[in-house]
């Protein structure tokens, strides 16, 4: 295999005595969409910056494009778009004379293109940044990290603030990078977001990097919530012993149950007493967590 | 305009650039009118030149009220355009660094290929502009004050007193955004900057009347601005070089300091 577009080997992060990440041993392949998937706090933006090189790590170290992130910085950025978490754009400029300052201090950028793609995503150049909304913001900040066709895309949380409807052509902007042969790395906290987008994943927790996997392996294993509402109370035990269930919980005639896998043995145990509504919960991050890795990981931070 | 950090620096603050312009050159003009009444009335001159000595070395110590030099000296370049420029100088010098690092704009602008040691020297290299700016407007602002109201100063002293003021805010503007940029707080390097010039300028003053004090008044800044009396005496070359190598040293700890720390979040 050819030499991975991001190496980091034991990346380590300390602000004072509180852990930002710790012993982060990552590697993403030339063309990959990857998904860095995590809480707010895990660590993801930390690990952004240091690949960014606007921080420093306390131990170890990140290659990127086969460069050293810190010393070779400059020529890392010059191949490289990058979506910070939190956008702060210059306010007082148009967005079109936002993106000509940025193109200035880059060389070569294919204005079609730019317009291009200011066009799909609906977004009014002309307008003082100012004066957008929050997610037409964040359509300017996507625009100037794809702008001069970046090798690798860094996007941290790039769905931020944008409607379903831009979500979508954000999604397909990552497809055609990856068809052109560009590498996508991207944090999120969504999962739904990840496993439509990305190859593989790796999720970190706690500042660590706690199970990378392929999106596919990931579905197999998915966790679904259930929650019955029965005419009257009923008995937990016919559930509780059913094959991928891992949690019970009863709320007197309210029955909340924790699958992994096919839900069919819990839907067939379910129908044979009076079932009066029934929802089916789309898990979060921090349950897949808790059932996959468990609770007592988190003491240092 | 947005060719670059350095343009795009002046662009940012373009509205603000012409209102000090318009204020400065006011200013001086509508002091320098008061020229004529003060030669005249040298009932003023005596009462100042009766101030207790503690006031008058707050004023700066200067004796001379009717005289052209000594005139424009207390009313311009004593405290009010110090006072003015120094102003602006923190003010840039807070904001260029650390002012975008704080409001999180650094973050993208460094994901450009630009290094900060350019992002540091273009911003100074804004700021230097931007004063040299006032500065002129000042010049001309004088020169136009002394023509009006028959003020007898030669252009020359005039330039070596501006001159000498333009270091001194360039030196204090340098510490400033080099403080910022070493820490990316802005408001710690207002702080410590607003603290070491009034220091210095008491100091500067304390010393004028105060004989005990004489030997530490090479440690103010406003010293090496106003000691040698360059609106009387020209300029003072040695003194230019104190002020130019002090900035030249904080831009220098600003770089380095700069390129080693973390960007805020």
């Amino acid at each position: 295999m050819s030499q991975p577009i991001i190496m980091t080997r034991d990346l380590t992060k300390f602000y004072g005595r509180t852990r930002g990440i710790e012993g982060l041993f990552l590697e993403v392949q030339a063309g990959e969409v990857f998904g860095f998937l995590g809480p707010n706090g895990a660590g993801k933006t930390t690990t952004i910056r240091i690949l960014m090189d606007l921080i420093r790590p306390s131990r170890g170290r990140a290659n990127i494009l086969g460069m050293d992130s810190h010393r070779y910085s400059l020529e890392i950025r010059q191949q490289v778009g990058y979506l910070p978490d939190e956008l702060a754009l210059d306010e007082h400029l148009t967005g079109d004379e936002f993106l000509r300052y940025f193109g200035h201090l880059r060389n070569g950028i294919d204005w079609t293109y730019v317009y291009g793609l200011a066009e799909r995503f609906e977004c009014d150049l002309g307008r003082r940044i100012g004066r957008l909304s929050r997610g037409n913001k964040q359509k300017i900040g996507i625009i100037q990290a794809f702008m001069h066709k970046p090798e690798l895309l860094i996007l941290d949380e790039p769905t931020n603030g944008l409607d379903p409807l831009m979500q979508l052509e954000f999604y397909r902007l990552v497809e055609e990078a990856q068809i052109d042969g560009r590498t996508v790395f991207l944090s999120s906290h969504n999962l739904p977001e990840v496993e439509r987008i990305c190859n593989r994943v790796g999720i970190i927790r706690d500042g660590q990097l706690v199970e990378v996997a392929r999106v596919a392996d990931l579905k197999r294993r998915s966790l679904r919530s259930l929650e019955f509402r029965f005419a009257r109370p009923v008995p937990e035990e016919v559930f509780s012993n059913l094959p991928g269930v891992v949690d019970v919980r009863r709320d007197t005639s309210i029955l909340r149950v924790k699958v992994i896998g096919p839900v069919d043995p819990v839907i067939k145990a379910a129908a044979r007493y009076p079932v009066v509504d029934v929802i089916t919960l789309e898990p979060n991050l921090e349950e897949i967590f808790l059932t996959f890795y468990g609770e007592g990981k988190s003491n240092a931070a | 305009m947005l060719r670059n950090i350095f343009l795009k620096s002046l662009r940012d603050r373009i509205w603000s650039l012409l209102a000090w312009s318009a204020g400065i050159a006011a200013l001086v003009i509508f002091i320098a009118s008061f020229y004529p009444v003060v030669a005249r009335n040298l009932i003023v001159v005596t009462f100042l030149e009766d101030l207790p000595p503690g006031l008058m070395a707050f004023l700066g110590g200067v004796l001379d009220f009717a005289s052209p030099a000594g005139f424009i000296n207390v009313e311009v370049f004593t405290i009010t355009l110090p006072l003015v420029l120094l102003i602006f100088a923190i003010s840039f010098g807070a904001a260029v660094i650390a002012g975008e690092e704080q409001r999180g704009a650094l973050d993208l602008l460094l994901a450009n290929p630009v290094s900060r040691t350019r992002v540091l020297l273009e911003s100074f290299g804004a700021l230097v502009a931007a004063l040299a700016l006032l500065c002129l407007v000042l010049w001309d602002g004088l020169a136009i004050g002394i023509k009006l109201f028959n003020i007898d100063l030669p252009l020359g002293n005039i330039t070596a007193g501006v001159f000498s003021l333009f270091l001194l805010t360039v030196a204090m503007g340098a510490l400033t955004l080099a403080l910022g940029a070493a820490t990316g707080n802005p408001r710690l390097a207002v702080g410590v900057t607003t603290v070491v010039a009034i220091a210095s300028y008491l100091l500067n003053s304390a010393a004028h009347t105060v004989k005990n004090m004489e030997p530490f008044r090479n440690l103010s800044v406003f010293y090496y601005y106003s000691g040698a009396e360059p609106l009387r005496n020209g300029l003072n070359w040695g003194h230019a070089g104190v002020l130019v190598g002090l900035t030249a040293l904080f831009i220098l700890v600003g770089l380095v300091s700069f390129n080693r720390r973390d960007i805020r979040v």
